[in-house]
């Protein structure tokens, strides 16, 4: 038991036996199948798989947005799955960034409002808060752009846009899903190389979910998910 | 308050979306605050001079009384003056029906004493005493009809047919206080009962009789004593309050006022369906942008609370604008034609600061309520749901 707690304390994520099955019209279907994962602080993983395997599931759960209907996510220390909503929302606003495939950034707010959007949350000045986007906006190179509004932006400058409102709070855990997706080659390697940069730099474990090997090659593990099942687990 | 410029800035996104709803409150709470307003206008003339009563013809107010009833009138307990006073129906120019306004043969020396309302000065009211000719005209229509002190003027009755126009002097100009007597109606000229009653060779008569009494409380027990005066007599009288009085002869009574509550409530309520339309609309079309807020870490409560605060905003800015708009047109209703007819019969009318406060309050919870079902939908719709939909 308390090597199991050492274990948990040092790992960024761990799933024990998690299940998860959606209801659609009356039939139950099985998406996540028995997944245990242990994913150490500081890791880059990319999950991979066909569409409908269940990788987008399974970073649901991880960034607590979703609900296992059994097992346990274990986050950092914090049980996921035992937090109420209300403390669910809390933990996520302080613990995980998201970096979604369509970037989809707050079209009414600049580069700098969209980042500092998390930080609206926290009980941080105005001030401050406009400060530590502006910080973010320069970890991902778009100081400059911090007035501009999404559409005066390319998708690549969107997806970091996206990047620095992920980890403007100093999150725990970065998940993405698919973030160079939307992308063209160039701008996919310059946020993969940003995504590097940040779990290098500054230690951030990121879970990305992707189709792309080449994307995945940049990751240090990967782990591949068939019908709701993790291979090679 | 540090979520007012994100509302705001959602507010933003679709001027025409926003405006044509805001638009819609506008124009409820326009109709609101205007029909309102036209009800405490009429509130206010039933409810003012309680202390005074009318005793007119119980066949109808258009068939008149012999002049001897002022003398028995004024032996009932209870009463202190009493003043007759006859509509002229006076007109400028008597091929136009429409130059008529508001004027009447008054017993002035008791009719002003019992009306504080109308203002004059001891040597203004002095000059119309002294000249049989004289009149008192209000300043609205000193200012509608350009005539000051000292002019000139010709009335021809469309009801007392002498066939030649009455010739009147304009003695002064009396003035009307709103704040202590509101509604006074300051666009009434006023002459002398006798010059009306000499000219008809005394057959005028007297349509109505003001009656002053000192005790409010004994308007009905007074009201009875002077009609029985006159039971069986060829002209029986019927005596009511002032305000009972006003109400009949403005035709508006409670059916009308329920007429127009209905009316506005109706409209509410359809006001109500089209902005909890354009709000679910709105809401619906953003649900990625609040599922994404609901992952970064925005709580569904406070996710519920901001759709509402921006229907309440859109709310209160219809409400401002239907207001605006409502102290505008209130103030141009009386030189409307038609409308305007009706509208002079309650002058100085305005919206009152209560009602104002009532159009803000109502604007306000018709947004709150037409950003109820959106909130609850974004409140309730999970995550993964909301970022699915994209």
């Amino acid at each position: 038991m308390l090597e199991g707690n050492v274990v948990a304390a040092q790992a960024a994520v761990q799933l024990n036996d998690v299940c998860k099955t959606y209801k659609r019209d009356g039939q139950y279907i099985p998406v996540l199948e028995h997944i245990g994962l242990f994913i150490p602080q500081g890791e880059f993983i990319a999950l991979m798989g066909p569409s409908g395997s269940g990788k987008t599931t399974l970073l649901n759960l991880i960034a607590g947005i979703d609900r296992p209907t059994s097992g346990s996510v274990l986050v950092h220390g914090t049980e996921v799955t035992a937090l109420s909503e209300g403390a669910l929302a809390k933990w996520r606003s302080r613990s995980v960034g998201f970096i979604f495939q369509f970037y989809n950034l707050i079209p009414v707010l600049t580069a700098a409002g969209n980042v500092e959007l998390p930080l609206m949350l926290s009980p941080l000045s105005k001030k401050q808060r406009r400060e530590r986007a502006l910080t973010a906006l320069r970890i991902v190179g778009l100081a400059d752009r911090a007035e501009h509004y999404p559409r005066q932006l390319s998708g690549g400058q969107e997806q970091r846009v996206a990047i620095a409102r992920a980890i403007v709070t100093d999150p725990h855990i970065l998940v993405a899903d698919e973030p160079t997706g939307d992308l063209d080659a160039k701008s996919a390697e310059e946020i993969l190389d940003l995504m590097q940069a940040l779990n290098r730099e500054f230690g951030k474990t990121i879970v990305m979910v992707t189709h792309d090997p080449r994307a995945a090659s940049r990751a240090h593990s990967q782990k591949h998910l068939e019908k709701g099942v993790l291979l090679g687990a | 308050m540090k979520w007012m410029p994100f509302i705001l800035k959602h507010l933003r996104r679709n001027w025409i979306r926003t405006g044509s709803t805001a638009a819609a409150i506008a124009v409820c709470i326009f109709l609101f605050c205007t029909l309102q307003t036209f009800v405490a206008s009429l509130h206010g003339a039933l409810t003012q001079g309680v202390v005074r009563l009318v005793t007119r013809n119980s066949v109808s107010r258009f068939v008149s009384l012999p002049n001897a009833y002022e003398e028995r009138i004024g032996t009932v307990p209870g009463v202190e003056r009493v003043a007759a006073a006859n509509y002229f129906g006076g007109m400028r120019d008597v091929n136009n029906p429409d130059s008529e306004f508001t004027n009447f043969a008054i017993e002035a020396e008791s009719f002003l004493a019992m009306y504080p309302e109308y203002m004059l000065t001891d040597a203004e009211e002095k000059a119309f005493l002294g000249d049989q000719h004289g009149c008192i005209i209000g300043r609205a229509l000193a200012e509608q009809f350009h005539w000051k002190a000292g002019d000139t003027l010709q009335l021809t009755s469309n009801i007392y047919r002498t066939g030649k126009p009455f010739d009147f002097v304009i003695s002064a100009i009396y003035q009307t206080d709103q704040v202590r007597y509101p509604g006074t109606d300051d666009a009434i000229l006023f002459f002398h009962h006798k010059y009306l009653d000499e000219a008809t060779g005394r057959r005028a008569g007297v349509r109505t009789f003001y009656v002053e009494i000192a005790d409010a409380r004994q308007a009905g027990v007074i009201s009875h004593a002077i009609d029985d005066l006159f039971e069986n007599s060829e002209a029986e009288t019927h005596t009511e309050t002032e305000a009972q009085y006003s109400a009949n002869v403005g035709v508006l009574s409670g059916n009308l006022v329920f007429l127009l509550n209905g009316i506005g409530l109706a409209v509410m309520f359809c006001i109500l369906l089209v902005t909890a339309n354009t709000m679910s609309m709105a809401v619906r079309e953003r649900h990625t942008e609040i599922g994404v807020l609901k992952t970064l870490g925005f709580s569904g409560r406070l996710v519920l609370w901001l759709v509402l605060a921006e229907g309440a905003l859109l709310g209160v800015f219809g409400a401002a604008m239907g207001l605006l708009l409502g102290r505008f047109l209130i103030g141009i209703l009386p030189d409307l034609p038609v409308v305007g007819d009706l509208v002079r019969l309650f002058p100085r009318m305005n919206v009152p600061p209560a009602i104002a406060a009532a159009g803000m309050i109502i604007g306000m919870s018709l947004g709150l309520v037409a950003g109820l079902f959106p909130s609850v939908f974004a409140y309730r719709t999970r995550i993964t749901e909301l970022l699915r939909r994209a």
